[in-house]
Order: C-alpha cells, then sequence, then structure tokens
C-alpha cells in the first residue's frame, strides 16, 4: 500500500474581495504519509485556516490538485466530498460543535448516520468510542452537563467513530485550560501511536510540541517544513 | 433507499426535537395552518351536516311519494304566474286511483287527497295554539305519510267517509295543549268543530328545520270541509310502486292529470308535480355558497400559515447555520439537509393540523351537545384531506428555506457566529 495520504500539487486558493484577488493560498507543495503526526502553524492570516479547509475537504481549490487517499478530491461536487468528508476525515473543533440538544451518544454516532449505519450498530460503535476516550460512564449526559475537557473528548469520539484516514484538528485546545489542554493532547499523542494519522492545525507553540513535524505558513506560502 | 430511510427517520427524531425545543414558537408558526384545519372541517362539516340532515328530512316525506300541487314548490317569488290556474279538486286522487286500478301497468300505487290549512288555531279549554296546520285526507293517508303512532289509532274508511268528527295530533300539538293530561280522547276545537283526539303522532322533528309534522292536526277530509269549505289549497298524494323510476311515475302521472283537466297537447300543463328532488336543487346553491366561504377562508389562513412557517423556518435556518455547517463537515448531504428542514416544517404543519383536528372536533361536539338538531357530521374522508392539506403546505412553505439550507457552504457555516 502507498504510504501517501496526502499529495497537494502547486494547490492555489483565491478569493476576491471587491476587484481585488486574495492569494489565500500561493502554489503550495505538500505531502503527508500516513501515520505523520503534523502541527500547521502560522499567525493569523497566513492561510492555515484555508489551508485546513481543503485538507478537511470542506472547499475545493482554485487551481492545483489535492490527492486524499488516492482520490481527486480537487475536481469533487459537493455531495461527492460530503461523502469524502464522512469517511476519510474526523473534526475536532476547537468550539467543540456539539449538537447541545443531543446526549454523548447521539452526538458520537451522527457520522455514522450520514453514512448510512443502522441504529443498533452505530449506537454499539458510539458506546466503544465514547469508552476508548475514557467516557463510557457520561453516554447519556448533554453536552451542558460535562467540562470543557470532557465535551472535546465526546468530539475526538465523533472524529475517531468513522476510522477514518485523517484526523483534522483546529486549535482543539484552544478553548481549554493548560491542564485540560495537557490531557487532550495525550489523547492525540496515543492516537498517533496507535497508528491514526493527525493534522493539527494551531498557534501556540508548546502545543505544536506534541507533533512530529511542523508547517509554517506565511502570506499563503510554506515557511518552513521542519521534522522533530 | 435503506439510507433514504434512514435518514428520513432520523430527520424526523431531529424535528420532533427541534419543535419541542421551541414549543411556543412551533405553536405560533402552526397557528395559521390551524385556524385553516379548523376551517376546512367545519366548512366540510357544515356541509355534511347540510346534505345528512337533508336526507333525513327527505325520509320523512318519503322518497316514493310525489306530491301533484296547483303550484311547485319553492315559487313562492313567482305566484303570480300560477296563480291563474284552476284549483285541484280532491275528487282527482278518486278518479286517478281508478285509473291506476284499470292498467295493471302503471308504475302508481295510491293516490291520496288532501286539503289543508297553514294558519290553523287549536283551541282546548282556555289552551290556544295557532299556526297549526290542518289537514283533512282519508283512511289511506299513512301508506304515503311516515310517522308512528304513540298512542290510538288513525281513522277508519267509514269515518273518513261520514266525515266523522274524529282528529289525530302531532306530539307539539300534544304537549302544548295537554302538558300534564293524557291527549287521547279528549275533544279539541278547531274553528267551529269539536273533533275527538283518536291518535297521537310520535315526535318526528323538523323538515330542513322549518315546518314540523309535529305541529299538524290531520282530521278525515269531509269533516275538513265541513269545518273549512271546499276552497282550501288541495294536494293529491301519489305513491309510486317500488322500483319504478320517479320520472317514469312524473310522466304517468302528467298524462292522467291533463286526461282529467281534458288538457288539449297545445296547452301547458296546468299544475304541478312536486317531488323531493325539487329541495336539492334549492339547497345546492346554499352549499356552494358554504364551500366559496369556507375554501377562501381557509385558503387566506393557510396562506397566511404557510408564509409564517417560511418565515420561522427561514429564521431557523439562520440561527442553526453552524449545526448545518457541523452536519455537512460530518458528511451530510445536501439531499440530507433539505430533507431535514422539509419533515422540521411538514411537521409542525402536521402538528397544526392534527391540533386543528382536535379543535373542530370539539367545537362539533360542543354545538351538536348545546343544539341537537342542528345537522352535524364529521368524516374520515374530511380527516384526510386536512391532513394532505397540512402536508402539502409544509412542504410548500418548507422547500425554499430547505433549499437555502442545503446550498450553505460548509466551511462557512462552521465559522457562522
Amino acid at each position: 500500500m502507498d504510504n501517501t495520504l496526502i499529495k497537494m500539487q502547486s494547490l492555489c486558493r483565491f478569493y476576491t474581495m471587491g476587484d481585488q484577488v486574495v492569494k489565500a493560498l500561493d502554489n503550495i507543495d505538500l505531502t503527508f504519509n500516513r501515520n505523520e503526526y503534523v502541527a500547521i502553524m502560522g499567525p493569523s492570516g497566513s492561510g492555515k485556516s484555508t489551508l485546513m479547509n481543503i485538507i478537511g475537504c470542506l472547499d475545493t481549490p482554485s487551481a492545483g490538485t489535492y490527492e486524499l487517499n488516492g482520490q481527486n478530491v480537487s475536481e469533487m461536487d459537493d455531495d461527492e466530498l460530503a461523502k469524502i468528508r464522512n469517511r476519510e476525515i474526523g473534526f475536532v473543533f476547537q468550539t467543540f460543535n456539539l449538537l447541545p440538544r443531543l446526549n454523548c451518544l447521539r452526538n458520537v454516532e451522527l457520522p455514522l448516520i450520514y453514512a448510512g449505519i443502522n441504529a443498533e450498530e452505530r449506537s454499539m460503535r458510539a458506546l466503544d468510542t465514547l469508552q476508548q476516550v475514557g467516557l463510557g460512564d457520561r453516554v447519556n449526559h448533554k453536552p451542558s452537563e460535562l467540562s470543557g475537557g470532557q465535551i472535546q473528548r465526546v468530539a475526538i469520539a465523533r472524529a475517531l467513530i468513522n476510522k477514518p484516514s485523517l484526523i483534522l484538528a483546529d486549535e482543539p485546545t484552544g478553548n481549554l485550560d493548560t491542564s485540560t489542554s495537557r490531557d487532550i493532547m495525550t489523547i492525540f499523542s496515543e492516537l498517533s501511536k496507535a497508528g491514526n494519522t493527525i493534522i493539527l492545525i494551531t498557534h501556540e507553540e508548546d502545543i505544536a510540541q506534541y507533533t512530529h513535524r511542523f508547517i509554517r505558513l506565511r502570506d499563503g506560502k510554506i515557511e518552513s517544513d521542519t521534522a522533530h | 433507499m435503506k439510507q433514504f430511510r434512514q435518514e428520513t427517520y432520523e430527520s424526523l427524531l431531529m424535528a420532533v426535537d427541534q419543535i419541542r425545543g421551541n414549543k411556543t414558537r412551533s405553536f405560533l408558526t402552526t397557528l395559521g395552518v390551524i385556524i385553516g384545519i379548523v376551517s376546512i372541517t367545519m366548512m366540510g362539516t357544515a356541509i355534511n351536516g347540510i346534505d345528512a340532515g337533508f336526507e333525513k328530512s327527505l325520509a320523512m316525506i318519503g322518497y316514493d311519494v310525489v306530491y301533484v300541487q296547483k303550484s311547485p314548490w319553492g315559487s313562492m317569488n313567482q305566484w303570480w304566474r300560477y296563480r291563474n290556474r284552476p284549483d285541484l279538486k280532491t275528487e282527482y286522487a278518486g278518479q286517478i286511483n281508478r285509473i291506476i286500478a284499470d292498467n295493471p301497468g302503471s308504475g302508481l300505487d295510491i293516490a291520496v287527497p288532501q286539503m289543508s290549512s297553514h294558519r290553523a288555531s287549536v283551541s282546548y279549554k282556555e289552551r290556544n295554539l295557532l299556526q297549526v296546520f290542518v289537514m283533512g285526507t282519508n283512511a289511506d293517508y299513512l301508506q304515503t305519510a311516515s310517522g308512528d303512532l304513540s298512542e290510538g289509532r288513525f281513522f277508519l274508511p267509514h269515518e273518513s267517509d261520514s266525515g266523522s268528527m274524529v282528529c289525530l295530533i302531532g306530539s307539539d300539538i300534544a304537549t302544548g295543549l295537554f302538558p300534564d293530561e293524557p291527549a287521547l280522547g279528549r275533544e279539541i276545537k278547531l274553528k267551529n268543530g269539536k273533533f275527538r283526539i283518536i291518535g297521537v303522532f310520535r315526535k318526528q322533528g323538523k323538515f330542513l328545520g322549518l315546518f314540523s309534522f309535529d305541529n299538524q292536526i290531520i282530521i278525515p277530509l269531509n269533516a275538513f270541509k265541513k269545518v273549512y269549505g271546499s276552497k282550501m289549497y288541495v294536494t293529491i298524494r301519489i305513491k309510486i310502486k317500488e322500483n319504478v323510476a320517479v320520472t317514469d311515475a312524473n310522466e304517468e302521472i302528467r298524462g292522467i292529470m291533463r286526461r282529467l283537466r281534458r288538457l288539449p297537447p297545445e296547452k301547458k300543463d296546468d299544475f304541478s308535480i312536486n317531488e323531493q328532488q325539487a329541495f336539492k336543487s334549492q339547497l345546492a346553491p346554499i352549499k356552494n355558497g358554504i364551500a366559496i366561504a369556507g375554501i377562501f377562508i381557509t385558503g387566506m389562513s393557510l396562506f397566511v400559515g404557510a408564509i409564517g412557517i417560511m418565515n420561522i423556518t427561514f429564521v431557523s435556518v439562520k440561527e442553526r447555520t453552524k449545526e448545518i455547517g457541523l452536519r455537512k463537515a460530518l458528511g451530510a448531504r445536501r439531499r440530507t439537509i433539505l430533507m431535514q428542514f422539509l419533515i422540521e416544517s411538514v411537521t409542525i404543519c402536521l402538528l397544526g393540523g392534527a391540533i386543528g383536528l382536535v379543535t373542530a372536533l370539539s367545537i362539533t361536539a360542543g354545538i351538536g351537545e348545546m343544539l341537537p338538531d342542528f345537522p352535524i357530521q364529521f368524516s374520515f374522508p374530511l380527516v384526510m384531506i386536512s391532513l394532505v392539506v397540512s402536508v402539502l403546505t409544509g412542504i410548500i412553505s418548507g422547500l425554499a428555506p430547505a433549499i437555502s439550507a442545503s446550498k450553505l457552504d460548509p466551511a462557512d457555516s462552521l465559522r457562522y457566529e
């Protein structure tokens, strides 16, 4: 099996603001292998959010190609992208993005609903995954009844449930205190050790220290790409 | 297909959840639909009720009895057209019966004469009733009329031939004149004649809510002529044989009447053959009026309701932009999001429809309780129509917001605050 998971070639993303064209990403060439643990860093406006959107198949490049797990994503339409996101990517967000009215189990199940998996298997797998992140005893709680760290662990469980080829975490500790952040980062490290590919978007150096490769962006270009 | 079903089911759960989370808003939103469904069912119920009450009334005058009279029913506003027609004679009944007897193929059964006064008054001791319907007829009357006797008997052929001073009274007259004593055997006074009560009719109710059979007195024809004279309004009641079409019978009666009247072919009929069909044609415009008014009210309230639902669904889409973004990020397709919002608006409308139905049902029951005479009929097709209308309203009002939700860009929506 090819060890390359993500391959970007001369990838660009332009926005038009009025009559000005903003080059959010300018000629990016990047390759990620399976089981890599990467941090993408950069100040705001550097293009890291745009890059995350493209890696996460939430957006498509204006030019260049993006291949994820052997599939050319650049040309896909909305519904095909939805399918790819569902199968290949597990998202973890800074603001957690759990649905407040659903309990943990139902929140974690969500991606499986869109994958068309039946209710029985869904709740079984959701329960399993919640146990993996240490929340087996909180399945019936609603997000409002949990602490920030617990909520983010539910979100991680949701990202894991589809056994995605890539976990994409956007500032996962941005809304957490230092010790909780450490707990969450420990989970990510364990996931990496277990063979998952993780891409972390962050602007915090100490969070990036947990990863094995730093990519720094500035003005839509790669400023540096170093192993750690 | 299986996935579609699963998504639909999930959408339904989410919709119920969403509605539960916003009870007040959902209720206010669906108010228009509730009003629409109440008006649609009330209208339908009224029309059904009129029909049912009408059928009940028609059964009273009999499907198989036609009435030969000087003027057609429902011609009050054109009385001058029929004023100059010669009056009918009670003797026609006997002549018709002889013709029927001579003709074994006749579709007619029997003819019974009737002479009547609409505005008679009746008294017993110091009690007095006005506006009573008095009719004189013969012993065959019961063959052409519905109505059971609660006590006593009808008069016999020899009583009617000799013009005995006996009478049968309707139940309202019995209770009016004899509130706390038995009526049978008493003598009541009609004009200057004293009549002994030999029978009392069971209560029948009002005919079309206008004319009451319970407010009539029946006496032998010859006695009627003695008391009221022979210039009163004559009706020949003719019963049709079973399985004979009313139109055929009417033709036969027409031929017989023209023969009796010796009308040359070029002359028009100078009599009218009345039957219950005449009432039906009079009723149609009333029903149409109710239907048009009802459809207008229903349409307006559903229209307003639909706009309300559209509006609130747009608000809901806006409020849940982030949720939509998240769902899309997790793999929800356009179709899924579309379905979710569509099902939500349909569910709200269906709920409104159900509330409307229950409301209409209780109003109907309430009216039925208060006015037992008021004809009311709640029907299954009405329930179905209401539910279909609710679903359609939901789809129409939810479509535009649902499409806009399904087209949201996931990356932008996720960042929406």
